[in-house]
């Protein structure tokens, strides 16, 4: 089926079967690697991308579902001032350990920023509720986006 | 040099006061790269062209194989070929403790998911249909799941050789417990249990395997010692050691559990390449990995104290038995550590501890982040508060009053000459928690939501145990232009030694910038550094790097000395600037530094060995040497409970640790924040369900509950206490296991302290709770 | 690539007309947001041959008010639903609800009527939907047809609909003047499946019970409204003797079953503790009782 979509920003066009799922698509096809595949089941936030500005499990979804649409990886966000900021803090504040969830964590956050720059800290845990982490406790990375929200804010 | 002139060195370094990297929060080599998507793991280096491997395993928990029927699967278009044991050029042996497990199942399966064969496809999809149709006759076998029932049992074997389900024993033998409890004014007797725990490490098992035109094979593993993986694909393969290469890339964390399987999937994955003369590709799916690669240990561990009319303990009894499910692995030396830490950190005049490791036809257990010691020190702290209740004593002073301190003698009759601050960090994290109020104003309360806190202190050895052989290797190399080059075998999992720890480190002997320094980690290229495990990642891991770089600096204190005129103890190097101490005005910089070495003829390059000197050991007593340092860690923790549905929420948790010099604040603080909420799961939500085949139900990330991030609870500052360790790298001890290892029992005496009944079983579910308050 | 998908013949509708005209064919199964089906079908439990994608009908994405109703578009998504201060306002037990399911990455696809439809005992818009009496509205070529949505569940994975129609609409009578409470009990505090969730509305006039309604989901083969709490309470004083009295019957209504997530014997006890809750709190919101 011809599929076509923009992926961080530029065009994609592809002929791909219906049962292809967008991870596999980003992965294999397009060699978009950052997005990481954890459990294939929706429930570890790994594989997280921006579907239209809003962040979807793109293990959960078929290619041909986001025809049209506007995807966004970790690659493309990270070329961004926003996605950029996240990044440092991530690192500086010690929210990066494995880093296997953490391109899924910095896409979660650059939307859940963009949403709602006056989270709360509690807002900012429920936004990444779906995003699981094995490695930190979550502390810093909470931290870390907090740090960046309250420099957006301003 | 001389071994006398290493310890002079060491012993310099060692009582270092000034620091320009090393206890600063420097930010890791790593996170950068990872944070913006651009660091590569397993699957990023899948490629086309590489062949696919998938996995059929038993449907069953015991039977013997009569036969593999391919036939069907010849059909899947893409369909290579599927290799069994028979097709194992070397030894189809990879028992890591005692020899009793194939790689793949050869006569008879001992578990529901044992790798039976290995299905090779052109792709992904026809390796999943063709797995399918490979059919597997079986001649089902009565099996035994519970440890309990297969100690006692001899017509059920998972192991017929052994004539015993028994896989391995352990004892301390100290004293007289039977005088102990005589003298004692309480003694106590609880039985407690604890549940599996998958580690789910995000990223699941993977590997490649590349073969070269001479038969050789480079692996990409995901394994947490490089040099065991060359070894166990050289015993399966039937080739020399050096003809294996293995490079692990940044893995997606560890937790021990790819100490056990990353080096079997990378035998896997060889096995394939060698046979088929092609490159292979191999990923276990979320499912079949909590299927097939060991969990933490079941156990059941009976413990029995006594303590005088002042609270100091008099005598332990304790048996602790370990589920081990269908194999050994790294059962026998889990069961061991559980057995030296029995006692919990404290001075026991008389113990007797017996421990039994034993199969079951269940998925085997093995390395996971605080290796027997959580469950045994649960039960250990468990005792601690009900002798406390019995005297009428607070938790904290009858801890206080048999705590270790420099001196003291463990169980197993080692003196604990110096590096002892559990006493401190004790006193200090009830200071902070602000013990002694909160323990009073919760007993007090009443009606349905309940707080509650609770003190978990753990010792932990650190490395290798005993007279097992263990050293730490690396090269320090100082390049041309100034940049140093670091080769370590230990690996980046997530806790960030190499890329951290190292760095600073080498930066800070050699003065050099931090960012000119370069570690390149986790490959058999490097020196066996030893495996990233036991929370030796630094303490030990990095002691190699630290001697070499210690000599390299003798090199060039010196040559520095000749070319500012001055002597060499008057040399300081500072973050890229070379001074004479006396004269300031004489100084160079480094870079010019390096490149008279090079002129002058002065080598650039260390290789660092240390060689850990270690004592004897009685296995039949128990008694002697058990480790060459010991790090401690406290929790002290606040729950609520909701005694109505049983639902226990973590509040807060205070930790202190002493393991030594900290080299880098932010990375202890994320590695206890982690390993606190890891143990948070064992503790509350974190458990397998079996089916009556011994079949794990929940193998899924729905129905095995981790942490979320609105479950992780407030975890203070952590308080350092730097009782430094005089091998370690600047007195470093270890860090990586420790928070998990009290965590359980701050939460579960929080818990007991909440709902005032004693919680002896883990995970700490709802149900039990209302049970609990039930009086059942 | 951890799983292999079955193969299946593709048609994306463009509109709601479009979308019925492909189901008159009567084998076509709805991808509405697609994240139970996906899963569904990775692990074999659904395997269609035929998949009609409707998540292009803006048309089915909407919350409008009247007349002291609110009508929901079957294609709104979840996380638009819980955004909506509409449904915030004059739905708040749907909107405490859905503000447990899931994740947000999948309340960003996931869809009311997709929810309903895959009827889960555990399906977490139910409870509050049952409370309201909501109505599904079923659309096919040749018409709609409207169902209480308590008739809409038939069992676990079992509805009403047909395989020609398509959840068109929940209309969803508001509730004025009614104590609303909600609550979900997970294994954990966030993205996960319930263990026992239950919502309660219920008005106390001169101290009566004149109205109470209970749904509660996943302790039976489908979301269940505790009808005989409800009769037993209903007409009865406000008092703490009359709730636990009435809240022992809840047997009655339900019928859970022992799981990897619960036992049978701890929902029921759970249950009851979730029930008196409500209704102790629900006595205290009017004004009565000490509970």
């Amino acid at each position: 089926m011809k599929v076509s979509f923009k992926l961080n920003g530029s065009p994609v066009e592809l002929d791909v079967p219906p049962n292809e799922i967008l991870l596999d698509t980003l992965r294999f096809r397009l060699g978009v690697r950052g997005p990481k595949r954890g459990c294939e089941r929706a429930e570890c936030g790994t594989c997280t991308v921006l579907l239209d500005g809003k962040p979807v499990y793109s293990c959960n979804i078929f290619t041909v579902q986001v025809d049209g649409s506007e995807v966004n990886t970790i690659e493309g966000i990270a070329q961004k001032e926003l996605g950029k900021e996240l990044a440092e803090s991530f690192s500086r504040e010690g929210a990066v350990q494995c880093g296997f969830c953490t391109p899924g964590f910095i896409t979660t956050s650059y939307a859940l920023v963009k949403e709602n720059p006056n989270a709360s800290e509690l807002e900012i845990k429920k936004y990444l509720e779906g995003n699981l982490c094995r490695c930190t406790g979550y502390k810093k990375i909470v931290e870390a986006v907090k740090k960046v929200i309250s420099a957006y804010r301003k | 040099m001389s071994s006398t002139d290493l310890e002079r060195l060491m012993n310099k370094w060692l009582s270092a006061q000034e620091f320009y990297v090393v206890g600063k929060k420097v930010e890791r080599a790593d996170t950068i790269e990872k944070a913006l998507g651009i660091a590569r793991y397993m699957e990023d280096y899948y490629m086309r062209d590489m062949l696919v491997i998938k996995q059929v395993t038993s449907k069953y928990p015991h039977a013997r194989i009569l036969s593999i029927d391919d036939s069907q699967a010849k059909k899947v278009k893409g369909f290579l070929m599927n290799i069994t044991a028979k097709n194992i050029p070397g030894e189809n042996q990879v028992g890591y403790s005692i020899p009793d497990q194939p790689l793949l199942a050869d006569k008879k399966v001992r578990y529901v998911g044992e790798p039976v064969s290995l299905v090779v496809a052109s792709d992904f999809d026809s390796a999943l249909e063709a797995a399918q149709l490979v059919k597997v006759n079986y001649d089902p076998l009565p099996y035994v799941l519970d440890p309990l029932e297969a100690m006692k049992r001899n017509d059920v074997l998972v192991h017929e050789e052994t004539g015993s389900n028994i896989a391995f024993r352990t004892k301390v033998r100290k004293g007289d417990v039977e005088k102990g409890f005589s003298e004692s004014h309480v003694v106590v007797e609880n039985t407690y249990r604890t549940s599996h725990q998958d580690h789910i490490y995000l990223e699941t098992e993977a590997s490649i395997a590349i073969p070269n035109l001479e038969g050789k094979l480079t692996i990409l593993s995901p394994s947490q010692y490089p040099h065991l993986t060359q070894k166990i694909v050289s015993r399966v393969l039937g080739l020399p050691a050096s003809s294996i290469r293995v490079v692990v890339p940044y893995l997606g964390g560890g937790f021990g559990g790819k100490d056990d399987q990353g080096p079997l999937t990378s035998a896997k994955a060889a096995l394939v390449a060698y046979l088929t003369k092609r490159p292979t590709f191999i990923e276990y799916s979320r499912e079949e990995s909590i299927a097939v690669h060991p969990k933490r240990e079941a156990t059941v561990i009976r413990y029995k104290s006594g303590a005088d009319a002042e609270g100091k303990l008099k005598a332990i009894e304790v048996e602790i038995v370990h589920d081990t499910g269908a194999y050994a692995n790294r059962g026998p030396f889990i069961l061991w550590r559980a057995t030296m830490h029995a006692s919990g950190p404290y001075v026991v005049p008389n113990a007797k501890v017996d421990g039994y490791c034993i199969y079951t036809n269940k998925v085997y257990q093995g390395s996971f982040r605080g290796f027997g010691n959580p469950s045994v020190q649960f039960a250990a702290e468990s005792q601690m508060d009900v002798l406390a209740e019995k005297l009428g004593i607070d938790p904290l002073e009858i801890r206080l009053k048999n705590i270790l301190t420099p001196g003291a003698t463990t169980i197993t009759g080692q003196v604990l000459d110096s590096s002892v601050g559990v006493k401190e960090a004790l006193e200090a994290a009830a200071l902070k928690a602000g013990w002694k109020e909160k323990r009073k104003a919760y007993s007090s309360m009443e009606g349905r939501f309940r707080k509650g806190i609770g003190i978990g202190v753990a010792w932990h050895g650190i490395s290798t145990s005993r007279g097992v052989p263990d050293w730490s290797a690396g090269t320090v190399k100082i390049e041309l232009d100034g940049s140093v080059s670091v080769l370590v075998g230990i690996v980046e999992m997530g806790q960030g030694s190499p890329t951290s720890s190292h760095r600073q480190i080498v930066a800070e002997i050699l003065g050099v910038p931090l960012d000119l320094v370069h570690v390149y980690f986790g490959t058999s290229d490097a020196p066996d550094t030893g495996a990233t495990h036991a929370s030796r990642g630094t303490g030990v891991g990095a002691i190699g790097v630290y001697v070499a770089s210690i000599e390299l600096r003798e090199r060039l204190n010196s040559l520095a000395a000749k070319l500012l005129n001055t002597d060499p103890e008057d040399i300081t190097i500072v973050d890229g600037v070379v001074r004479s101490k006396k004269d300031p005005s004489k100084s160079m910089p480094w870079k010019d530094l390096v490149k008279s070495a090079y002129s002058k003829g002065v080598s650039t390059t260390s290789s660092g060995y240390f060689f850990l000197p270690k004592g004897r050991f009685d296995d039949e007593m128990g008694q002697g040497f058990a480790y060459i340092s010991y790090s401690y860690m406290v929790t002290i923790t606040e729950v609520e409970v909701d005694t109505e549905l049983g639902t226990v929420k973590v509040l807060k948790t205070y930790p202190a640790i002493a393991a030594g010099k900290i080299i880098n604040p932010v990375q202890v603080e994320g590695q206890i924040e982690g390993a606190f909420v890891q143990g948070m799961g064992l503790a509350l939500t974190e458990e397998f369900k079996f089916s009556e085949k011994g079949e794990i139900i929940n193998k899924d990330l729905t129905d095995y509950v981790i942490p979320t991030s609105m479950d992780a609870p407030e975890i203070a500052e952590p308080i350092f206490i730097e009782d430094r360790f005089k091998y370690g790298p600047f007195g470093a001890k270890g860090v990586g296991e420790m928070a998990l290892i009290p965590a359980p029992s701050s939460i579960a005496n929080a818990v007991s302290h909440a709902i005032g009944k004693r919680v002896t079983h883990l995970p700490i579910t709802p149900e039990r709770v209302l049970k609990l308050l039930e009086g059942r | 690539m951890y799983y292999k998908l079955p193969e299946f013949e593709y048609k994306r509708a463009e509109n709601l007309h479009q979308a019925l005209d492909v189901l008159k064919e009567g084998d076509w199964k709805i991808l509405a947001g697609g994240t139970d089906l996906i899963l569904d079908m990775k692990i074999g439990r659904q395997s269609p041959k035929k998949i009609l994608d409707i998540t292009r009908l803006g048309e089915l994405r909407y919350v409008r008010a009247y007349n002291g109703k609110m009508f929901i578009g079957g294609g709104s998504r979840l996380q638009e639903l819980l955004e909506n201060a509409l449904v915030k306002e004059k739905l708040p037990l749907l909107s405490s609800a859905i503000y447990e399911m899931a994740s947000w990455q999948i309340r960003n696809v996931a869809t009311i009527a997709g929810n309903i439809c895959n009827a889960s005992p555990a399906a977490d818009s139910a409870p509050p939907l049952l409370i309201y009496d909501a109505k599904v509205k079923l659309s096919s070529s040749s018409g709609s047809r409207t169902l209480p949505i308590s008739e809409f569940f038939l069992g676990p994975r079992k509805t009403a609909i047909s395989s020609y129609e398509l959840l068109e609409e929940i209309e969803v009578p508001t509730l004025d003047g009614y104590f609303q409470w909600y609550y979900k009990l997970g294994r954990r505090h966030a993205f996960t499946l319930s263990v026992v969730s239950a919502a309660v509305a219920l008005k106390i006039e001169n101290g009566i019970f004149s109205d109470v309604r209970i749904a509660l989901g996943s302790v039976a083969p489908k979301p269940v409204r505790a009808y005989t709490v409800e009769n037993e309470l209903k007409g009865k004083e406000a008092n703490v003797s009359e709730i636990e009295r009435a809240v022992e019957k809840v047997a009655e209504d339900i019928s859970p079953i022992s799981d990897v997530r619960a036992s049978a014997e701890y929902r029921f006890k759970a249950t009851k503790a979730l029930l008196k809750e409500a209704l102790f709190k629900g006595m205290k919101y009017f004004g009565g009782g000490s509970g």
